[in-house]
């Protein structure tokens, strides 16, 4: 028995003292900086932000999978969910943990490497949860030790990075008001940046700032113009309460630029969503870009896509920075392909509108004027009787992301066509109910969807692969060439420079996010959410 | 923001404005059925009227027919004359009919005030005097045991390549059904669009197609076998105009057998449960 007991101690002993010798030859758990999220994807074995960098290009520098190999690409593990829904979340990576948020307020860390599951995380939902459009999440943003969300009860959290567990819990609004948190963070320097979700339920929308460390609010900025705001002439018509029920929801995360330390995001709808009659006037600043001091929350310019929007033209979609040269000169620009069916390049120092040029059908406006405001076409209005018009509500595109491939000019966007007949009434505003004030009626013929390539220089379609489906699955690139995409529930890859498809893969569920790429253990990675599982693919024979 | 997802075979029910919400319990249902009013509380008042309309013709006219005197679904004027109350209309548009493409109304998009208020618009219109009733229910049965049966199922009999029709006197008024036996209706249900198929061999494959994405398609071909293929293996692939149903014609079906298979069809309700399903 002594022995034994000897033997145990030393055991003890001799691991106690080989675990130190490991500790003390690995390096220190590495700790997520404000300069790492400024680099993007510098280190391409992180994935950091909800498109990859602060600029949203979805573009990663790795290399491993081409188009000459791609055709060897297969799954390595699969991880599913135990949870109802959809993935609408993109996935962050850091140092071979995948952080990644689910329908219904879950979250997971998994091993990268393997798919297993590490922590799990839920919320305790209040009962009466008022969510127009699925009880989804669209990802973490992430600094230090602490992963960032916000909540379907409209609520923004904290939680270690360790342990799934909740650091801090802070109410943006509330939830029983209709008003959702569905948005990934946008994390700059010290502040957890996020907004809420809501119009269809007559919310005011705002973006908000929030400490990293505390949780307690830095600023706000409401996307519907107050008394006390420049813009609020732009809310007439008999309803002079009208801002306050305005909608201007934010669902998906923004930009940021450094250098300018300008934040952008886009707003979402203004509120009813089909009567305007109540809120005559531009309705600033709901379906537009607004440009706001990261520090501070100040605007610094706007530009409205859809003055006066009537047909839920959320402009919820990815502002995408990026440094170009544009009639012989250097300009630094935004990028937006809108769900009103418009690709705009704006200065994004200024807001001044350089190019606006359709990409898909349109009929509510055919082009924008000078004074970059859109040209409105005849009968274009909703109507009891109901009126055609191109695209539908679901638009142009939606809150699947872009990417863009700086080297090629080119970006990649999910392009919906579709035309829809859009209805309306009168609708009374009562908290939490539905305050849309119409409905449209889909166009099932009218309805398709492809993958287009723009050149930014010129907004021509370079090519385009035609899906079979109305796609709702997001966009990545990489600088071998590839754009990885989908449609009908098939993971695809293409060719960079001319749209050829050259791999895909039945995932078994609906896409709905788009993939994202690392390197682990030097061996790329190709990550897809799908339904409620994620996919990890690599090269077969590597 | 407004996100609606489509699969192929809810394309009819989204695109009359009713989204697929979670399935809504028996016991939910009935708590329901107590909590709402058994009359209609905006009957009469003028801007129900006026919003019911549009939302009339939002949702519902796609089915219905613009007068609401019938198309694809049935005749709603006569709802009332016919011994048919408020409740149990609301309860109709609210929890759906089950076996047709008369889906749930998802509370979340659909008020219990929006569906008042579609009520209140169609007791404004008039309602035509149904004629009353012609042909032969029985003889009507042979004539489709005859013509119909081989591709359509009746309460557990019959074929599966076309729509099993064990409810389709709930689903469809007597004229579009008369439409759709003489071949004057183009409307073909989700899941029945008729496809052919040339593959690299060029052997030419009809049937219906039950779904398809950019690498394959996958179908009931007209020998009811259901099979994929892979469009790599094939060098068209083409949805056809014309239904695999044939057009019944007066020199196919006289009058009068046409009669006698309306009397039986809107007679099928859906009483006897289909066997195994």
């Amino acid at each position: 028995m002594r022995t034994v007991i000897a033997r145990l101690m030393f055991g003890t002993a001799a691991a106690a003292a080989l675990s130190w010798s490991v500790a003390a030859q690995q390096p220190a758990p590495a700790q997520v900086t404000p300069q790492d999220l400024r680099d993007g994807l510098k280190n391409p074995t992180r994935w950091l932000t909800y498109s990859g960098n602060y600029a949203n290009h979805r573009h990663s520098p790795l290399t491993q999978i081409t188009p000459a190999n791609v055709n060897r690409l297969v799954a390595q593990w699969q991880f599913q969910t135990d949870t109802l829904g959809k993935f609408e979340a993109t996935p962050l990576v850091v140092d071979g943990v995948i952080y990644v948020t689910g329908p219904l307020d879950t979250a997971w860390a998994i091993d990268a490497r393997s798919g297993r599951q590490i922590w799990r995380y839920k919320r305790d939902l209040p009962s009466g949860l008022i969510a127009c459009c699925g009880l989804v999440n669209r990802g973490f943003g992430v600094m230090g030790d602490h992963l960032f969300k916000t909540t379907l009860d409209a609520h923004v959290v904290a939680i270690s990075r360790k342990s799934g567990a909740i650091e801090w819990d802070t109410p943006m609004a509330n939830f029983k008001q209709g008003y959702s948190g569905t948005t990934a963070p946008l994390v700059v320097k010290d502040k957890v940046i996020v907004g809420v979700a809501g119009a269809e339920y007559g919310v005011r929308g705002f973006i908000d700032a929030y400490d990293a460390q505390t949780g307690k609010q830095v600023w706000r900025f409401n996307t519907t113009a107050g008394p006390e705001d420049p813009g609020h002439a732009t809310w007439r018509g008999t309803d002079a309460k009208a801002w306050e029920h305005g909608g201007g929801s934010i669902w998906v995360p923004g930009a940021y630029d450094p250098e300018l330390n300008l934040v952008y995001w886009g707003t979402g709808n203004a509120g009813p969503d089909y009567n305007g009659i109540e809120r005559e006037g531009d309705n600033l600043y709901t379906a537009s870009i607004v440009a706001l001091d990261a520090d501070t929350g100040k605007l610094r310019w706007h530009y409205q896509f859809t003055p006066h929007d009537i047909w839920d033209y959320d402009s919820t979609q990815m502002p995408v920075l990026a440094d170009l040269t544009l009639d012989g000169a250097p300009q630094k620009v935004v990028l937006f392909a809108n769900r009103n069916g418009f690709f705009y390049v704006l200065d994004r120092a200024t807001g001044k509108l350089l190019r606006a040029k359709p990409f898909i059908n349109t009929t509510w406006a055919k082009e924008v004027r000078g004074d970059g405001r859109p040209m409105l076409q005849p009968n274009s209005v909703p109507s009891e009787e109901g009126t055609k018009v191109c695209p539908d509500q679901t638009g142009g595109t939606n809150w699947m992301p872009p990417s863009f491939d700086p080297s090629l000019n080119l970006f990649f966007v999910t392009a919906r066509e579709s035309c829809g007949i859009f209805f309306t009434w009168k609708d009374d505003y009562t908290p939490g109910d539905a305050f849309r004030g119409g409905a449209v009626q889909r166009m099932g013929e009218t309805q398709v969807s492809a993958l287009r390539a723009i050149d930014v220089a010129t907004g021509a379609r370079k090519w385009e692969f035609s899906y079979a489906n109305q796609s709702w699955a997001g966009v990545l690139s990489t600088a071998s060439g590839l754009v990885f995409a989908g449609s009908s529930g098939n993971l695809m890859a293409f060719d960079a420079k001319t749209g050829k498809n050259l791999w895909h893969f039945q995932t078994g569920n609906a896409l709905y996010a788009g993939a994202i790429t690392y390197m682990i253990d030097d061996r790329q990675y190709v990550l897809m959410p799908s339904g409620t599982a994620l996919t990890a693919f690599a090269l077969a024979d590597f | 923001m407004t996100q609606s997802a489509v699969v192929s075979a809810a394309v009819l029910a989204m695109s009359i404005g009713f989204a697929a919400g979670a399935a809504p319990a028996a016991q939910q249902r009935e708590a329901g059925r107590d909590a709402r009013p058994a009359k209609n509380p905006l009957e009469g008042n003028a801007q129900a009227i006026s919003n019911g309309a549009a939302m009339f013709r939002n949702r519902c006219a796609g089915c219905h027919g613009p007068d609401a005197h019938g198309y694809l679904g049935p005749d709603l004027t006569g709802f009332w004359a016919a011994g048919g109350n408020d409740g149990r209309m609301f309860d109709i548009v609210r929890y759906g009919v089950s076996g047709t493409e008369m889906i749930a109304a998802d509370p979340t998009r659909v008020l219990d005030k929006d569906i008042w208020q579609v009520l209140a618009y169609l007791r404004t219109l008039a309602a035509v005097p149904s004629a009353p009733p012609t042909g032969d229910a029985a003889s009507g049965e042979r004539v489709f045991r005859a013509n119909c049966s081989t591709c359509h199922m009746v309460n557990g009999r019959g074929g599966q390549l076309g729509p099993d029709l064990s409810r389709i006197g709930s689903a469809r008024p007597r004229t579009g059904l008369a439409a759709k036996i003489r071949g004057t209706s183009a409307f073909i249900r989700p899941g029945y669009e008729p496809v052919t198929l040339v593959t690299r061999q060029g052997e030419r494959i009809r049937g219906v197609r039950k779904n398809e994405d950019e690498f394959s398609i996958q179908i009931m071909d007209m020998r009811e076998r259901l099979q994929g293929y892979l469009k790599t293996n094939l060098s068209d692939v083409t949805i056809d105009k014309q239904s695999v149903m044939p057009a019944y014609g007066p020199d196919r079906l006289p009058d009068r057998d046409l009669d006698d298979l309306l009397r039986y069809l809107t007679t099928l309700r859906g009483v006897a449960e289909t066997a195994g399903r």
